[in-house]
């Protein structure tokens, strides 16, 4: 199954709704991530806040491919899709184990195919290294095999890039 | 020299960063002040305190390789700040993961780089702890041990009337021997940048951990994932298990 996350107004709804098998409107009514480890320890997958990304582990475990579309911010996502990545964690499991010669978490839903990032926005070229180191880190610590990242010049271009 | 320092952990008790920012202070000069950063609630206090300071310290945990959402937030709120009230500040960051490489911060160090170019700030560079959850232990077992030395102590004296039971305290140095091993690298870097951030100079990016082979590291972590899920109920829930 094919995920979209993404920031992105009420007016790329239908896109986005017919590109993917699910889609996640990062529209930042949502709280941050408290840090309690409560989706690996106490009720896994799952967040003991009760928000619209109470569930969210459950939808990207089951993604092939992640497509994530975000405004940059200082070579990174925006804080709505990141707030989003935060409450994910539950996609993974406690225990670790090495991958890529360095500790991560094992998989809860097993290897995962493509991580691609589709940034617009203002952006520097020092922020585009960073944006696709981030992503190539996402990929290994998430267990995807593969990570791409596309910069739009503009949001026109963003129905080519999905 | 007012420098402030902003702990960036969403937990209201027992982080990391805490820890970590303690011991920065310990290590700079000038006026410290220590604010929390939890909620957007926070943010204004934190801003007021920024105007007339030279130096501010991110104390922060590592969330999925990048700057936790509600701290990307407050960064937005600073860079408006500070352009419009043209501040120069030189912005250093201690920024710990839980897993061991401290070198897995680097695109979280690359973050703040960016923001400082964009909000005309002065990057000063940071540490990046590997292993801070366990660190952020140590530091809890080093004051458990405190305890049991008083403890001793005390029944001691009762008991015999000795004030200096040397076996109780043969034990103790070594436990915080061990312990202060543990914490060597991060003592060092953070006794480096303190000096830097009190003459306002430039440190750079290095990378540190808890002191203890990874293979290691990985039972205790593992371990300590087994306890506290059998302890909250985790285990008995589908602990591992694909939850549709
Ligand atoms: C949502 C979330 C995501 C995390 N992601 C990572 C990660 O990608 N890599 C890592 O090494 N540690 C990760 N951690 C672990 C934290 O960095 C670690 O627990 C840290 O010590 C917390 O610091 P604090 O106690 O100051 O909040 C994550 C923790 C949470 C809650």
């Amino acid at each position: 199954m094919k995920v979209i996350i993404h920031d992105l107004g009420p007016e790329y709804e239908a896109l986005i709704e017919e590109r993917c098998g699910k889609a996640v409107a990062a529209d930042g009514k949502y709280a941050p991530c408290q840090g309690c480890f409560g989706c690996w320890t106490k009720h896994p997958a799952e967040c003991f806040m009760k928000d619209s990304l109470q569930q969210v582990c459950r939808v990207m475990g089951q993604a092939d491919e992640i497509v994530i579309v975000t405004r940059n911010l200082y070579g990174g996502y925006s804080s709505a899709v990141k707030n989003v990545l935060d409450r994910s964690i539950g996609t993974s499991t406690p225990f670790s184990t090495y991958r890529g010669g360095q500790m991560h978490h094992t998989l809860r839903y097993g290897k995962h195919d493509l991580w691609k990032v589709v940034v617009y926005g203002d952006i520097s070229d020092a922020e585009k290294d960073t944006f696709r180191y981030t992503a190539e880190r996402n990929a290994l610590n998430d267990g995807y095999e593969r990570s791409e990242v596309v910069f739009l010049n503009d949001l026109t271009e963003l129905e080519a890039a999905l | 020299m007012k420098t402030v320092f902003i702990n960036c952990s969403p937990k209201e008790r027992f982080c990391a960063s805490a820890y970590f920012l303690f011991l920065q202070r310990l290590f700079t000069g000038g006026t410290k002040v220590y604010e929390k950063l939890r909620t957007p609630a926070d943010q204004a206090g934190i801003l007021e305190q920024l105007r007339d300071a030279q130096a501010v310290v991110f104390g922060l945990p590592m969330y999925v390789d990048g700057v936790p959402s509600h701290v990307l937030r407050f960064m937005e709120e600073m860079e408006v700040f500070c352009r419009e009230n043209k501040l120069c500040l030189n912005v250093y960051c201690i920024a710990n993961n839980g897993f061991i490489e401290g070198k897995q911060n680097e695109p979280l160090m690359q973050v703040f780089e960016n923001f400082c170019s964009r909000s005309g700030l002065t990057w000063g560079g940071g540490v990046g702890i590997g292993g801070g959850v366990m660190l952020n232990v140590t530091r809890i077992l080093f004051i458990v041990d405190i305890g049991l030395l008083a403890l001793n102590t005390v029944l001691s004296i009762v008991n015999t009337g000795d004030f200096f039971p040397k076996a109780a305290w043969i034990g103790f140095a070594e436990n915080a021997a061990l312990l202060l091993y543990f914490n060597l690298g991060v003592l060092f870097y953070l006794a480096v940048m303190g000096r830097l951030i009190s003459k306002g100079e430039y440190f750079g990016k290095r990378y540190t951990r808890i002191l203890i082979p990874s293979f290691v590291f990985i039972l205790f972590a593992d371990i300590f994932f087994i306890i506290t899920s059998v302890l909250e109920g985790g285990i008995f829930k589908g602990w591992l298990a694909r939850k549709e």
